[in-house]
């Protein structure tokens, strides 16, 4: 549901209940039903259907809003700019890029608006492992179904995919895979491939441009540039939380905030959520669990060149995927983002990169995101006032040949979608092949785990729910175990990687337990 | 001991004159980048991009200083801080790791193009994980100069499109970044209708900040 609002004095009404940087000259002390913290797609639903339930709620946000006068049109500045730890953020281990947004609307800014409903067989194994009786895919449904009609999430239309993305579909075709047009939170989309540093056409549907504007017109008080640093508790209750004001992009801190409340909804992110609750005294940690169990979709890209230019500035970030290998454990995508992230794969110096940067016009990329079960890591809060976590991950060996069968179908793809070359990205193998023999290798054992080039940018599991108190930190509908009134509502809470594109599910999940907590008050 | 000391400070004076001096001045101001550190960028930015290859935009004419201090205006303190380890050791390396030809330990700025496209392959071509890896941070950050750069990008043809943004409720709610509800620039008057979904055309210009300037 796109806002179009017709009462100015409505207008300045919902003007007056979001704060900014700007606007602070003192410490603030507020009080509300619910303080939900973190902007991102599951602290939005929370507050807007709290909101819409008749709840004073309160929704705060570390990172400025923007608009599209504040876009950074070229990736790197972007990144610096809407990233935490200015998208540079790695973990320990094995080392891997991730990234996590500060900006209204969290990582819905600026991600790709993919909207997979995993099937049912990941629920079930949810339900099975962490003994969660509820939550399957079809006492989810409902919940999908709502937020799919607010966000007007639909397949990617024909007239917008571009080449990119039917090339991938004819790779696919070729090869009797399956595949589809991804379902994205988008209206009205040009096909201007923006996605990652922020829509100019408005056409996303990111939260702060839904959910946050309908919550603003239901009453919610939008605090922004507020880094919440402490849950303040007594005994198995939370009463609020407490933080500071923070610049935008330099971080200095500056008054101090407190907010009471009822019920605290933490939205923080899975990286963010466990670091706030180790720095308020270990809360909700009788398990042991809070920053354990981390785990990433690791993804891994090929890139691929076509005989002719495939324009490829024009077209959806990321239309068509394909489920197929899903039961296997990995996913397929089209991808593109700008050249200046792409290009820190690019292999080579010199002669050769710019022979490679030459091409860019007739490349395509593609990825798969891989549920690398075994693969776990930790998640410990840094010393200060940060929110910025020290990771820790491992790939472990076991996964590493699910890496390469995802690398391999990849490359069969672009050969079979017509590629006269790849880059396979991987260290120590040739870095252009040419045929799908010669792909052949990314097979073996000749790739190694810290042969690839990885990224995770879906992370999972730091505050897993899990039906025996002594399992995880939350129940099935987000509440910690251990506390009457403090609420999870990010992907930490998913007991383990879903296999598909997090956003819609953690969505639903957040609609379900907003329902709950609205029943409670 | 005397002698101790008299060594330590001829040795402390030859780093320092290492690491600080006779580094040329620059015409223009930079708000982040010490004088060394813009050396460093244009040097290596020169021979990771030679002149005449297939991208007919040269390292040396890409302002990477100039996107690098820009880029720390709003990177996060510990990375810029990491970016900087990055920028001394590449300047610093051949004290450990010679160029090949005469004068090799000289600091990476100072040495001749040929030289520092040797030292470059030697990180890049190494057998050392740790060295391979220091190799593409490096490559990233002048990449990301290098690709940013409007006339790299129109070259590629992947420069943004200049197009009218529709003004949504939202723009009318949010407030240019740091500046309060009073620098809002739009009403509600200036509302327009949400994107139609019509693809982009694409012989559309490009975005002023991206377009060919004339000189």
């Amino acid at each position: 549901m796109s806002v179009q609002l017709t009462d100015p004095a409505e207008l300045l009404a919902m003007r007056g209940r979001l704060r900014v940087f700007a606007q602070y000259d003192r410490d603030v002390r507020e009080s509300a039903d619910v303080v939900v913290v973190g902007s991102g797609p599951a602290g939005s639903v929370v507050a807007y259907e709290l909101a819409a339930a008749g709840h004073d709620v309160i929704l705060l946000e570390e990172g400025p809003p923007f608009t599209p006068r504040e876009f950074a049109l070229e990736g790197g500045l972007s990144m610096a700019r809407t990233m935490r730890e200015s998208g540079l953020r790695t973990t320990a281990g094995s080392i891997m890029p991730t990234m996590q947004a500060i900006c209204l609307g969290g990582g819905s800014l600026v991600n790709s608006a993919i909207c997979v409903r995993p099937p049912p067989t990941v629920f079930d194994a949810w339900s099975e492992m962490f003994e969660l009786e509820h939550t399957t895919r079809a006492e989810l449904d409902a919940h999908f179904d709502a937020v799919g009609e607010f966000l007007g999430i639909a397949p990617t239309p024909e007239d917008v995919l571009g080449k990119r993305n039917t090339l991938f579909r004819d790779g696919c075709d070729a090869l009797g895979i399956s595949s589809e047009p991804i379902a994205r939170n988008v209206r009205g989309c040009k096909g201007t491939g923006e996605c990652f540093t922020g829509c100019r056409n408005r056409a996303k549907q990111s939260m702060d441009i839904s959910y946050i504007p309908e919550a603003l017109r239901l009453g919610t008080r939008v605090f922004t540039s507020v880094q919440v640093q402490h849950i303040l508790s007594e005994g198995t209750r939370v009463r609020g939380v407490e933080g500071q004001v923070v610049e935008p992009f330099t971080g200095k801190r500056s008054y101090k905030l407190h907010f009471d409340a009822q019920l605290v909804v933490l939205a923080a992110g899975c990286m963010a959520t466990p670091v706030l609750l180790q720095k308020s005294g270990n809360l909700a940690n009788r398990s042991d669990q809070v920053g354990r169990n981390l785990q990433f979709h690791p993804g891994i890209a090929v890139a691929g060149v076509f005989p002719e230019p495939i324009d490829v500035q024009f077209g959806a970030t990321q239309g068509y995927q394909s489920l197929e290998f899903l039961e296997r454990g990995f996913k397929l995508e089209s991808l593109w983002a700008p050249p200046a992230v792409m290009a820190v794969r690019t292999p080579g110096f010199g002669h050769e990169l710019l022979q490679h940067f030459s091409a860019i016009p007739r490349t395509a990329a593609w990825d798969a995101i891989c549920s690398t079960h075994r693969s776990l890591g930790t998640v410990r809060a840094r010393r200060g006032a940060t929110l910025d976590p020290a990771l820790r991950w491992h790939l472990h060996p076991d996964d590493a040949p699910l890496l390469r069968e995802a690398l391999h179908t990849l490359a069969r793809l672009f050969f079979a979608a017509g590629a006269e070359r790849i880059l396979p990205g991987v260290a120590r193998l040739s870095p252009v092949m040419h045929s799908a023999d010669e792909a052949r290798v990314l097979l073996t054992e000749a790739v190694q785990g810290r042969d690839l080039v990885t990224g995770g940018n879906h992370v999972f599991s730091t505050t897993r729910m899990h039906g025996r108190a002594e399992a995880g930190v939350v129940d099935e509908i987000g509440r910690c175990h251990d506390l009457d009134n403090l609420y999870i509502a990010d992907t930490g809470i998913f007991p383990r990687c879903p296999s598909v594109n997090p956003m819609y599910t953690a969505m639903a999940l957040a609609r379900r337990q907003a329902h709950a907590i609205s029943d409670r008050l | 001991m005397e002698l101790a000391a008299a060594i330590f400070v001829v040795l402390l004076g030859l780093g320092l004159r290492r690491l600080l001096s006779g580094y040329p001045t620059t015409s223009r101001s930079y708000r982040h980048l010490r004088r060394r550190e813009i050396a460093l960028l244009r040097a290596a930015t020169d021979a990771m991009f030679p002149a005449r290859g297939a991208v007919p935009v040269a390292g040396a004419d890409v302002d990477a200083p100039g996107y690098v201090d820009t880029w720390f205006d709003v990177l996060h303190p510990l990375r810029r801080f990491q970016i900087r380890l990055l920028l001394l050791l590449f300047e610093q390396v051949t004290l450990v790791f010679w160029a090949p030809g005469p004068r090799g330990w000289r600091r990476f700025s100072a040495l001749s193009l040929q030289q520092r496209i040797e030292v470059l392959r030697g990180w890049y071509s190494s057998h050392w994980f740790a060295r391979r890896l220091v190799f593409t941070a490096l490559r990233s950050v002048l990449g990301i100069a290098y690709l940013g750069d409007p006339a790299t990008m129109r070259f590629l043809r992947v420069a943004p499109y200049d197009f009218e943004s529709p003004v949504l409720d939202a723009d009318v709610l949010y407030p240019p970044i740091g500046q309060g509800p009073d620098a809002i620039v739009y009403g509600p008057e200036d509302r327009s209708p949400p994107s139609d979904g019509v693809p982009i055309d694409l012989d559309s210009p490009v975005h002023p900040d991206y377009a060919e300037r004339p000189l």
